[in-house]
């Protein structure tokens, strides 16, 4: 009797160790990776297959990611961060987190989309819509938002989701839309009042873009922690309107919402994100990253999101765009500034978790 | 003074004449002394230290004045006691009607009452939004309501649902144990029933019901998942904690804002601990004298019984759209047959998860059962100067929130503990075992993380078996010339055996389903399918979050099937599990 359940013990313990491998392999990689992890997931194994590097990933939101490097800078755990708004990468390089990388690949991808001093490069590009639930927008009695005003709709109470700026990349670049669609504003009734010398929005642009969202927030039912989660709500209906990027709300469509999402844009213009990818400075596996990041700028591996429904548009010019993906030059894109978008995020997210986010609603 | 010093010898030789007398015990001892400050007390010293710390003390300022901050407090508090509340009345009725009266299905109230112990976190939470939500498949397929589920309503109803099962384990014990003696008693000088309810049954319930209210109150503000998924726009100090982390990483506000939410569990957990755990009117030291008397009466009887009914077929309803959303398209939205979530759990990233997890968990469970044992053994028979505080120290596992552990070891275990000693410069005491590029892949932070917080239910099982067995026993097997050791192990062991084994199983699903302690210490190396859920149900992936927990389920049930087969005997241990352990 004893030596059987002893016996027992053993095998059931035996088995759960051969099952299991061993917790640290030797040729890897270690990927920080900010879209979706269906697509995280292609990726890395796409990159594995071809070099035989084991390759591992973990998906953290952008502000996330930002956050995680900055806490580990001192003995990283990533080597190669791959996606998510470029502001959040601009941001990172600013405060040395990230390595200059002159890859021979990135002389394919357009100027616009990458930064000339090679400390990132844009990956895919992707503009912000609205993601509406048909269903629930016909009960409340609203018709599709074609404005960010229309947000604003005392109907939409507690029927409007988007995520936190802090977390969030996506959440980051609705906010910065509107504080260059503020200064534009601004601009408009008097030159030198919208936008300062160098370019960059001025803090008074910056102040009614909080006035819009402190109006807004009485609308938002959550702040999720990741940008696209906003979208799948509003699928289940727990919503009308979500705030993301409208390859998310494609995605969505493609995956069984089709017929009840509906995907908008706002006229005065949207903002629109580059997917950047950087490589992280003393990163556990430098060469590793640098065969990832010539890698990821081919056309082959572009054309990877296609396979799993993430319809970004992609930056390397050979690589072929799906018939679903959403053209920017089809929607009115605001001039987006990355570089003042990045400088200023760190401060603007802290603003508005104090701000807004915490802020009681009625 | 003088005297007293002469008298004393200092405590290192005191130590060596105690090792001289007895080494294992005093090895014994001293390494779980060991464990217990660096696992449990060292890493909250961390916490409060980065709090008090000279960046930490202007935070609390403007955090404890600041109104919005004022009012994350407050609905934490709020939540804590309205959860106390429902759950203890929850509990209450699954207990009284499983004791007192004589209706059918009693055998399947038990089992289900049970179920949300080996339930993982957002299972619940989840599964509440594709049937009550605003969309929600009753709510609004039924009853045609838009029911706005998020904030305090949904916490409380999820919650409660989740952790009624210690009010009603704590409960029904005790309601077991009253000597119906005292019911004879009462009806013999011409009481009704219901007067003896009254003034009987219920004044000696009163403890129990009140460190029933005061642990869920614990186990409430602690919550983390629950409040991620349900919470809204209703924010609490748990979730603010992750997202100053998570969203942040400012450890040291996360530090502050820890140290607030530790002050209402340690008052709660103390009180309840040394005040009403004490309080007990009920006679535990000899069997009832006779059996309980049931209630009959067709109005009292069934009424409850139709309640208690309805609130199991409600836990069946839930945990059924839990499986059954495991295998649609979109759970609430497109019901068409799939294996897809499955397949992405199994062949993605969640076959990493299931194996790290098993595999952690396997190694955590019978270090906590024997770690809970032995320190129930040294307190319970052996006297020792800083008895008391072993087993507090041990208690603070669980009475401390898990996010707070969390951040402790954030902040500990980092970097390398270094000493500095004069001639031999720095030497390394400790690894860095947390975080990523740790030791073993940050897996050694997670296993003491899972040991420590399922070591408090092992010690409290033990303690309880261990009072009840006569040490003259043990003391038979020392004469007749066994040593400390033997004894232990071939009388001790044995006799608490089915406490041995609650702890096993509790120490598994504990494991197997956190999410607060561990969410700041998974690395790229290391995955926890706990946390893989949450980025699915934050994402919105039902689906997959579903297929995620029908897998772990059947995991941990597996597992517990595995340790009856090798432990044994099965009398007593579910009575001896007591959800939280306290």
């Amino acid at each position: 009797m004893r030596r059987t359940k002893i016996l027992v013990l053993v095998v059931a313990a035996a088995l759960l160790l051969a099952a299991s491998v061993p917790l640290l392999a030797q040729d890897s990689l270690t990927v920080l990776c900010t879209p979706q992890e269906d697509w995280c997931v292609a990726m890395t194994q796409a990159f594995q297959e071809e070099t035989g590097i084991s390759t591992n990933y973990v998906r953290l939101s952008s502000g996330e990611s930002l956050a995680r490097i900055r806490a580990s800078q001192d003995n990283p755990e990533f080597s190669v961060w791959w996606g998510g708004p470029a502001d959040a990468f601009i941001a990172g390089a600013e405060e040395g987190l990230l390595d200059v990388y002159m890859s021979e690949n990135a002389e394919d991808i357009p100027e616009a989309y990458k930064d000339v001093d090679g400390s990132w490069t844009g990956v895919y590009v992707g503009a912000l819509g609205f993601c509406s639930n048909l269903e629930i927008l016909e009960e409340l009695g609203v018709e599709a938002p074609t404005s960010w005003e229309a947000l604003l709709a005392p109907e939409l109470q507690g029927f409007v989701a988007m995520a936190h700026p802090a977390t969030s990349g996506t959440a980051f670049t609705a906010f910065w839309t509107i504080v260059t669609l503020k200064a534009d504003e601004f601009e408009a009734a008097e030159e030198g009042t919208g936008y300062d010398e160098e370019g960059a929005p001025t803090e008074a642009a910056v102040d009614a873009a909080f006035e819009y969202f402190a109006a807004l927030n009485q609308n938002i039912l959550q702040y999720t922690r990741s940008g696209s989660a906003p979208g799948t709500m509003a699928g289940q209906g727990e919503i009308a309107v979500a705030v993301i990027f409208s390859h998310d709300c494609v995605k969505l469509q493609e995956e069984g919402f089709e017929g009840i999402l509906v995907n908008t844009f706002p006229e005065e213009g949207t903002g629109y994100e580059i997917g950047g990818m950087g490589i992280i400075k003393n990163g556990p596996e430098p060469e590793a990253a640098r065969l990832w990041y010539d890698w990821a700028l081919t056309a082959a591996a572009q054309e990877i999101g296609a396979t799993v429904n993430s319809l970004q548009l992609p930056t390397n010019p050979d690589a072929a765009v799906s018939d679903l993906s959403v053209n920017l030059a089809d929607v009115n894109t605001v001039e987006y500034n990355f570089s003042a978008a990045g400088t200023s995020r760190t401060a603007i997210v802290e603003r508005f978790d104090a701000e807004i986010a915490t802020a009681p609603t009625q | 003074m003088q005297v007293s010093a002469a008298t004393q010898k200092n405590p290192i030789s005191r130590l060596w004449i105690a090792l001289k007398k007895d080494p294992l015990f005093s090895i014994v001892l001293i390494f779980m002394l060991i464990f217990v400050f660096l696992a449990i007390i060292l890493p909250l010293l961390s916490m409060i230290g980065a709090s008090i710390s000279e960046k930490g003390l202007p935070l609390f300022v403007s955090y404890l004045s600041s109104p919005v901050y004022q009012t994350i407090i407050l609905n934490t508090l709020v939540m804590g006691a309205l959860v106390g509340l429902v759950g203890t009345i929850v509990g209450f009725l699954f207990a009284f009607v499983q004791v007192k009266l004589n209706v059918p299905f009693k055998r399947f109230m038990h089992i289900i009452a049970l179920i949300p112990v080996i339930s993982p976190p957002f299972a619940v939470a989840t599964a509440t939004i594709v049937l009550f939500g605003r969309n929600g498949s009753i709510s609004r397929g039924i009853f045609g309501v838009r029911y706005d589920i998020y904030g305090l309503d949904g916490l409380t109803l999820v919650m409660s649902l989740s952790f009624f099962t210690i009010a009603y384990l704590n409960l029904a014990g005790m309601m077991r144990a009253l000597d119906p003696a005292l019911d004879e008693a009462a009806t013999n000088l011409g009481a009704s029933k219901w007067r003896i309810f009254r003034t009987v049954t219920l004044p000696m319930l009163v403890p129990g019901l009140a460190s029933s209210f005061l642990l869920l109150f614990v186990e409430a503000v602690a919550d983390l998942g629950n409040p991620l998924v349900l919470g809204g726009n209703y924010e609490v100090l748990a979730t603010r904690i992750y997202v100053t982390v998570i969203g942040l990483y400012d450890t040291t506000g996360a530090a502050v804002l820890s140290f607030i939410l530790l002050v209402p569990s340690l008052t709660v957990f103390l009180v309840q601990r040394y005040w009403v755990g004490r309080a007990s009117v009920v006679s535990v030291t000899g069997k009832p004298s006779g059996t309980p008397q049931t209630i009959d009466h067709p109005l009292v009887r069934w009424p409850l019984f139709a309640i208690v009914m309805g609130m199991c077929l409600l836990i069946v309803l839930i945990y059924g759209t839990i499986i059954h959303g495991a295998f649609v398209q979109v759970p609430g939205v497109r019901y068409d047959f799939t294996l897809d979530h499955f397949d992405f759990v199994i062949n993605g990233i969640g076959a990493q998860a299931m194996r790290d997890t098993t595999f952690l968990s396997v190694i955590a469970t019978p270090v906590a059962g024997l770690f809970g044992m032995i320190i129930a053994y040294l307190v319970v028979r052996k006297t020792f100067r800083g008895r008391n505080l072993l087993d507090f120290g041990t208690m603070l596992g669980i009475a401390v929130p898990g996010t707070i552990i969390g951040i402790g070891y954030v902040l500990t275990f980092n970097s390398p503990m270094t000493l500095n000693l004069p001639f031999l410069g720095e030497i390394t005491v400790l690894p860095q075992i947390a975080g990523g590029r740790a030791f073993l892949g940050g897996a050694l932070a997670i296993v003491i993380v899972y040991v420590v917080r399922s070591m408090p239910a092992a010690l409290r099982t033990g303690t309880a078996a261990l009072s009840q067995i006569d040490p003259s026993i043990e003391e038979a097997s020392i004469s007749l010339g066994a040593d400390n050791a033997m004894t232990f192990r071939r009388i001790t062991l044995p006799l608490i055996r089915p406490a041995f084994l609650a702890g096993l199983i509790y120490a598994f699903a504990r494991s197997m389903t956190t999410i607060s302690a561990v969410v700041f210490l998974t690395t790229p190396n290391t995955k926890i399918m706990t946390q893989q859920i949450l980025n699915e149900v934050e994402n919105g992936r039902y689906g997959n979050a579903f297929a995620y927990c029908v897998i772990l389920i059947a995991i941990v049930m597996v597992a517990i099937g595995v340790m009856y087969l090798a432990i044994g005997s099965t009398t007593g241990a579910e009575r001896n599990l007591r959800g939280g352990g306290l």
